[in-house]
């Protein structure tokens, strides 16, 4: 137990563990064994790990649902609701100021001076930075699309959905957070029925 | 031997000008392959001629620029593993038919005792069997080749998704042609020739059995590839509309999840924890990591505090508290300083402490306002005047003890 004391405590912290932000944890959480012995020491805290439904990220959730632990999720529940616009726009900012065809994905890099180079001949791009960053989840309120773009990396980096491998260096990877994302709007699609599509039309057709 | 050379030195001098023309004009015809015409303005008319009677470059029809001929389009494509262009040959069906009218061919010229006819029908049978083995390692080449770099050379998802589902037809139908070769058959052929029975059943089963294996690896890819293509078009689908959707409605909330009898795990998730720790004063044993510890912190300079060019304390700082309290001791008397200075006579210190309520001890007090009085600046200190109320401890000693300090200011 001993060698996954500094595992539970960033668990503990509210650290999503992906194979992108420490390999090594999330293999050995993907042992059962081994998640059966954090959640047996997690269990007297009311805690256990949780996974997404395709198992790319674990996080420490609640045991048993009591009356704290419901009021507790319900104030996190509130964070990711308000939080899923900004960060949809985000992806979609990321995905055409770096020219993807698709979406980020875990993994994926982001040099924040390309984005910066691509944003700055383009006054439609700085329009959306200048929203997106206002926006009440990234919290900037520079005119300066430099530290917007910091701003920004700054508090994804803090929510856990980028990782920076250097600090001195602008240069931000994609973490499986970005997954549990899509999986908590997949959710919500599906269990609300919205008319939210994920399929192309022509593909739809020729079913 | 010699009347053999005879008809194919026409063939090879004219196939070595021919080949040449290639390499003389490489810059040329390159840029035909790129641009998908030749600029007839980089060749002399001679060489236009040359190079179509090479049967290099073609005109399709009378309104057409001249172009490569498709073979050599072919070529350079696979030279170049130009994936975009390179053309994948899964006919098997037309290979085994030359295959078989060349064994037919070698057994009557080899009955008739017709040697190097029949010398010549097997150097040509064994190309063709190494052009059907060839044309697969192509195939499974530019199939790898498209793998590896993610069909990077068409640019769209959508192009991807057609890109891999047209190579995964192409797979099929390459192991189909693998499947029309039939050992048994090839066996019978063989007969008890043993070049035959090398060539056409070991040498070709090895390679055909390499083949199926590999096209196997390669369709495996190509059902994981479009899988994940097709992973990445819905997410980004889902990204778009459900961002979108959201945009249009502002207000949007979903059912509460939390409340859920069952909390689907995507919402359960538990608040972070700050976790701290303090040193542990009641372990005896740690005491000498932590004395290794303070001595390796950094010293922190205390800032004096801001308070004016002040005298020295009475007190020692001991700790922040004690310093605080310093402060507000200095601060207390430097008031009384300026109430002073607003006075026609001299203040007693005793008396403003009780005045003023001040909470300080009579002792603390004298003596800070001595040490202020002392430590006034050169400049303001002639403006005041002190004079302390003492009075004898004991007849037998000249001990005296300071019962109050009285300040006024010197008239002008």
């Amino acid at each position: 137990m001993l060698e996954y004391g500094p595992l539970i405590k960033r668990l503990l912290t509210g650290e999503f563990i992906c194979h992108i932000n420490d390999s090594d944890a999330y293999r050995h959480l993907q042992d059962d064994n081994t998640r059966q012995a954090i959640d047996n020491y997690l269990r007297i805290l009311n805690y256990r790990i949780v996974s997404n439904e395709t198992q790319t990220v674990y996080y420490v959730g609640f045991y048993e649902m009591n009356r704290d632990a419901r009021s507790q999720l319900m104030n996190q529940f509130k964070d990711i609701i308000s939080s899923l616009l900004p960060l949809l726009e985000w992806l979609q900012f990321m995905q055409e100021t770096q020219g993807r065809e698709s979406t980020l994905t875990a993994g994926d890099y982001i040099r924040s001076s390309e984005i910066m180079a691509c944003v700055e001949d383009n006054q439609s791009l700085q329009q959306r930075l200048n929203q997106l960053s206002s926006d009440r989840f990234f919290n900037c309120k520079s005119d300066s699309i430099d530290l917007q773009l910091k701003q920004i990396f700054r508090r994804l980096k803090e929510h856990g959905y980028v990782r920076q491998p250097n600090a001195e260096q602008q240069i931000f990877i994609a973490t499986g957070k970005i997954d549990y994302l899509i999986d908590v709007i997949r959710f919500i699609r599906d269990e609300e029925h919205l008319p939210v599509e994920d399929t192309p039309l022509v593909q739809q057709e020729l079913l | 031997m010699v009347q053999e050379i005879s008809p194919l030195s026409g063939l090879f001098k004219n196939g070595a000008e021919r080949l040449a023309l290639l390499g003389k004009h490489h810059h040329a015809l390159m840029k035909g392959y790129v641009d998908g015409f030749i600029d007839e303005t980089a060749f002399s008319e001679q060489t236009l001629k040359k190079l179509i009677a090479a049967r290099i470059v073609w005109r399709p029809d009378e309104q057409q620029p001249l172009m490569l001929r498709p073979l050599m389009s072919e070529l350079i494509a696979s030279m170049v593993a130009d994936e975009s262009r390179r053309q994948i040959n899964a006919d098997v069906a037309e290979k085994l038919e030359q295959i078989r009218n060349k064994v037919q061919a070698w057994r009557d010229a080899y009955y008739k005792g017709d040697y190097s006819i029949a010398e010549r029908q097997m150097q040509r049978l064994t190309e063709l069997v190494h052009d059907l083995s060839g044309q697969f390692e192509e195939a499974i080449d530019s199939l790898w080749h498209r793998l590896n770099n993610d069909f990077g050379f068409v640019s769209s998802l959508n192009e991807k998704i057609n890109e891999n589902a047209r190579a995964q037809n192409q797979v099929r139908r390459l192991l189909d042609g693998l499947d029309l070769i039939v050992f048994q058959e090839l066996i019978e052929f063989a007969e008890n020739s043993s070049t035959l029975r090398k060539l056409l059943v070991s040498q070709l089963q090895l390679r055909v059995s390499l083949h199926h294996s590999s096209l196997l690896a390669v369709q495996q890819r190509l059902v994981d590839l479009m899988a994940k293509f097709r992973h990445q078009q819905s997410r980004t689908l889902l990204v778009t509309n459900m961002a979108a959707f959201l945009r249009q409605h502002p207000q949007y909330q979903p059912a509460c999840y939390p409340e859920r009898r069952e909390v689907p795990s995507v919402f359960n998730i538990a608040a972070s924890l700050s976790l701290q720790a303090s040193i542990a004063l009641d372990r005896p044993v740690d005491r000498q990591t932590m004395a290794e510890m303070l001595l390796a912190m950094p010293r922190v300079t205390v800032m004096p505090p801001s308070v004016p060019k002040s005298a020295g304390s009475v007190i020692l700082p001991v700790d922040e508290e004690v310093a605080a309290r310093q402060v507000a001791l200095k601060m207390d008397v430097e008031d009384f300083y300026v109430f002073a200075a607003g006075q026609s006579g001299p203040v007693s210190a005793l008396h403003y402490l009780t005045e003023n309520h001040l909470n300080w001890d009579s002792e603390i007090w004298l003596y800070q306002v001595i040490t202020e009085y002392q430590s006034l600046p050169l400049a303001d200190k002639p403006r005041f005047w002190q004079r302390c109320d003492e009075r004898q401890a004991s007849p037998v000693n000249d001990l005296r003890i300071i019962l109050d300090v009285s300040i006024g200011v010197r008239g002008k």
